[in-house]
């Protein structure tokens, strides 16, 4: 008897501090039941796997340009491997982060090969006709024009195409357009050769309004090697015709000469502008990627997923509703059924709601729908061993058994069947917990968990709780066990 | 109450009954491999195969207009760019014409936010606050799809080998029988409603398979258990002792089934909607696989 006084002691102690954790330490929950957004980066490699050096790169990199967004709250992750999960709290815009993390931001500087001074005048001038098309092309999607202006804009593109001895393979104008002008781009990268300067030997980068007009222009600046390097290779085509190319995942963003007057030392200083008709969202974009350095592996988004606050508060009302109704369902059936043994095991689920919630809060465990839902499951699964307890019971009771006795050797005799029956749910959590996406984890954890804690809860908490019922002499007759008309039988 | 189910007599009839539900799944399962636009046995969801899924409320004052989906359809191939995604577009309106529900083929952000915009002026103005859109790259829909495939092949091995060891042949044949019985009829109906109702599974339904296989192993583990224990101390014959575990833990294998789908049912009545294909497959896979281990796995023990 003492023993069971101790228990009941401890679990009241256990009920306790959970409601102490759940206060001050409130549940974490996931984007589906708070709002926000979710990308899925891939790092992509063509061969072989991606090294642990490498996603750590990766993640590092990815980690400073979310910072020098200044996004609030975000939180970033690895997956598996070769994946990294942000997640952008509340109503942020993925799209900001998107353009800005996706891309490679691979700086490289380049000095034109000689002689080819005639082929970039027309590539560039290729590149400004290609470009208008594009913006000639949006422009008459947006006011519904007729065919005939598709068809202008189609005509000017084909005659570039001949220009260009290339012929599109894409199946709309749009995709045409945008083919020819990387084709354009990659054409006039060809004719600029790599040097040593690259965004390595960065070491801060800045925007700033041009004064002459509304555009921006990024600053640079290197290091003091960098600064070298860069003198050194202005000055070797100082005066020339041979251009200065800055170019950016292997796109030229900017061509300038280097002037007659820095021959004799290069452009020294150790700064450098880009200007090349940036908005202020660009140059910002180009300066949080050039701040973060190149990715050393190119990355895709390959999952967006938002969800509105409204909706999110909406799924957390109903995850509740379904809960609670879960639990009400499944405590009339007990309580018809079993009187007061059901009472004591809805005691029991009581104690192991609170009880699961504690440790999410404790673990953490980031709830999310598919974990609710793995909760509410547990609900059903954790008061399968009360059943099984309660039929030994009965049967015990029906021989012809007191009450202490039947108790006793009740819980006694299902223990293993118990044990057991929860091998396989267990088994079927882990593997999932181990091979499962980040969506499906959170469903393999609370559904796990809430097994684990079950045989706690419906093992012991059920047993001192009815132990202390019986030791009040009113709640010991049999017919609150049994229908009375069963006893008879 | 004593329960009395005629096992023996019956034997036929309910080996018969499953035999019929699996035949009725292949069925289901070869329509949906060959004769359907999907050519797969199951219609798989965009967490699979990729694509983009937009859920988002409009505000009405008072009741939403009737707009029909074909003109809104129209009007977004009037002002849209990427004509592909378009041709592949569904869109349908829900909830009194409230919640527009749209899939299409994978867009990036940027694209997805350009539809929304064009949604906004067609049928605005949206509820930005209750959207709810998923892109999935095609990529890593392959990706999810080979890590369930191997998730369910892992687990169902664990499951087999763990029934293995701790049963002796026979026991351990005919639980993991009636445990693919269960899991290829949930596997069935899912395939049949996937032409008929155009029900796709996502990786929840991967996961309900894999707790249906925990939990109807659960159940059969505890009824041939009895039946042991029962052989051991009885000295009827084999076929009545069989029947009389069975009807023993009649009972309690119900009831457990019964607790257990009380949640379920009440995710699937008050619950989010994306748990509710989840919680129906689950629930299936429950009874079923009470089915089967109070009435299909004993029978298969009788001998003749």
């Amino acid at each position: 008897m003492k023993r069971r006084q101790g228990w009941l002691f401890f679990i009241i102690f256990l009920l306790t501090l959970s409601v102490y954790l759940l206060i001050n330490y409130p549940l974490q929950l996931g984007l589906d039941l708070q709002g926000g957004s979710q990308l899925t980066l891939q790092i992509i490699k063509e061969e072989g796997k991606v090294s642990r050096d490498e996603l750590e790169a990766v993640n590092s990199v990815i980690d400073k340009r979310v910072n020098n967004l200044g996004v609030s709250e975000s939180n970033l992750q690895t997956l598996g491997g070769d994946q990294l999960i942000l997640e952008l709290p509340g109503e942020q815009n993925p799209l900001v982060a998107s353009r800005v993390l996706g891309k490679t931001a691979l700086l490289e500087f380049r000095t034109q090969k000689e002689g080819t001074s005639t082929d970039l005048k027309t590539l560039q001038l290729q590149r400004l006709t290609i470009k208008e098309l594009i913006e000639q092309y949006s422009f008459a999607e947006k006011s519904q024009n007729d065919d005939n202006f598709l068809k202008f804009i189609q005509d000017d593109l084909e005659d570039i195409e001949q220009e260009l001895n290339y012929s599109s393979t894409s199946n709309d104008l749009y995709g045409k357009l945008i083919e020819i002008k990387k084709y354009v781009d990659k054409e006039i990268t060809n004719l600029f050769i790599k040097t040593d300067l690259s965004g390595k030997d960065l070491i801060n980068a800045g925007r700033r309004q041009e004064q002459t007009n509304s555009n921006w222009e990024v600053l640079l600046t290197f290091s003091n090697s960098g600064g070298e390097k860069f003198a050194e290779i202005t000055k070797s085509i100082a005066g020339t015709n041979q251009l200065l190319a800055i170019i950016l995942d292997g796109e030229s963003i900017s061509e300038a000469s280097v002037g007659n007057q820095f021959a004799s030392s290069g452009i020294t200083g150790g700064s450098a502008t880009i200007s090349g008709n940036f908005s202020a969202e660009n140059a910002r974009e180009l300066e949080v990627q050039l701040k973060g350095g190149s990715l050393p592996l190119p990355i895709e988004i390959v999952e967006t997923n938002t969800i509105g606050a409204l909706l999110g508060s909406k799924n957390i009302l109903k995850s509740f509703y379904a809960a609670i109704s879960g639990l009400i369902f499944v405590g009339i059936f007990m309580i018809f059924n079993y009187r007061i043994l059901g009472f004591v095991s809805v005691l029991s689920l009581v104690l192991y709601g609170f009880f699961n919630l504690a440790l999410y809060s404790l673990i953490p465990v980031t709830l999310t729908l598919p974990g609710i839902s793995g909760l509410i499951l547990s609900i059903g699964m954790a008061v399968d061993a009360n059943i099984l307890i309660f039929e030994r019971i009965r049967e015990e009771l029906y021989d012809g058994n007191t009450l202490t006795r039947s108790i006793d050797s009740g819980f006694q005799r299902a223990n293993s069947s118990i044990v057991d029956g929860h091998i396989t749910t267990l088994l079927s959590c882990f593997v999932l917990f181990l091979l499962g996406t980040n969506f499906v984890k959170g469903f393999a954890a609370t559904l796990g968990i809430g097994v684990l804690i079950s045989l706690f809860t419906s093992l012991n908490c059920s047993k001192t709780i009815l132990r202390f019922f019986t030791t009040y002499q009113s709640l010991r007759q049999k017919n609150l066990y049994l229908p009375r008309n069963n006893l008879s039988n | 109450m004593k329960y009395n189910l005629e096992l023996i007599k019956n034997k036929k009839k309910i080996i018969g009954f499953s035999t019929v539900l699996i035949l009725l799944s292949l069925l289901g399962i070869l329509y949906s491999t060959f004769n359907t636009s999907y050519k797969k046995p199951i219609n798989l969801g965009m967490d699979f195969v990729g694509g983009n899924e937009l859920r988002i409320e409009r505000v009405c004052e008072e009741k939403c207009s009737n707009i029909s989906p074909d003109s809104v359809l129209e009007n977004l191939r009037e002002i849209s760019k990427n004509k592909n995604v378009l041709n592949n577009i569904k869109l349908q309106f829900q909830n009194n014409n409230k919640l527009i529900s749209i899939r299409t083929p994978y867009l990036s952000i940027e694209e997805s936010n350009n539809l929304i915009k064009n949604l906004d002026n067609i049928v605005g103005p949206l509820n930005y606050e209750s959207k709810d859109s998923r892109l999935i790259g095609p990529k890593l829909g392959k990706r999810l799809l080979t890590n369930c495939v191997t998730s369910l092949l892992v687990s169902l091995f664990a499951i087999s080998l763990y029934i293995t060891i701790r049963f002796d042949k026979k026991y351990a044949l005919f639980a993991l029988l009636a445990l693919f019985h269960d899991l290829v009829i949930v596997f069935g109906i899912f395939s049949w409603l996937g032409f008929i109702l155009s029900v796709e599974v996502n990786s929840l339904f991967a996961v309900s398979l894999l707790t249906i296989a925990g939990y109807s192993v659960n159940d059969t583990v505890v009824i041939f258990d009895r039946i042991r224990e029962n052989l051991k101390s009885k000295k009827e014959g084999y076929n009545e002792t069989i029947q009389l575990s069975v009807n023993e833990s009649f009972r309690r294998t119900t009831f457990t089934s019964i607790t257990t789908l009380f949640p379920l049912l009440s995710i699937i009545l008050f619950g989010s909607y994306s748990l509710f294909w989840f919680s129906l497959a689950l629930s299936l896979g429950i009874i079923v696989g009470s089915y089967s281990s109070i009435l299909l796995a004993p029978s298969l023990l009788l001998r003749d």
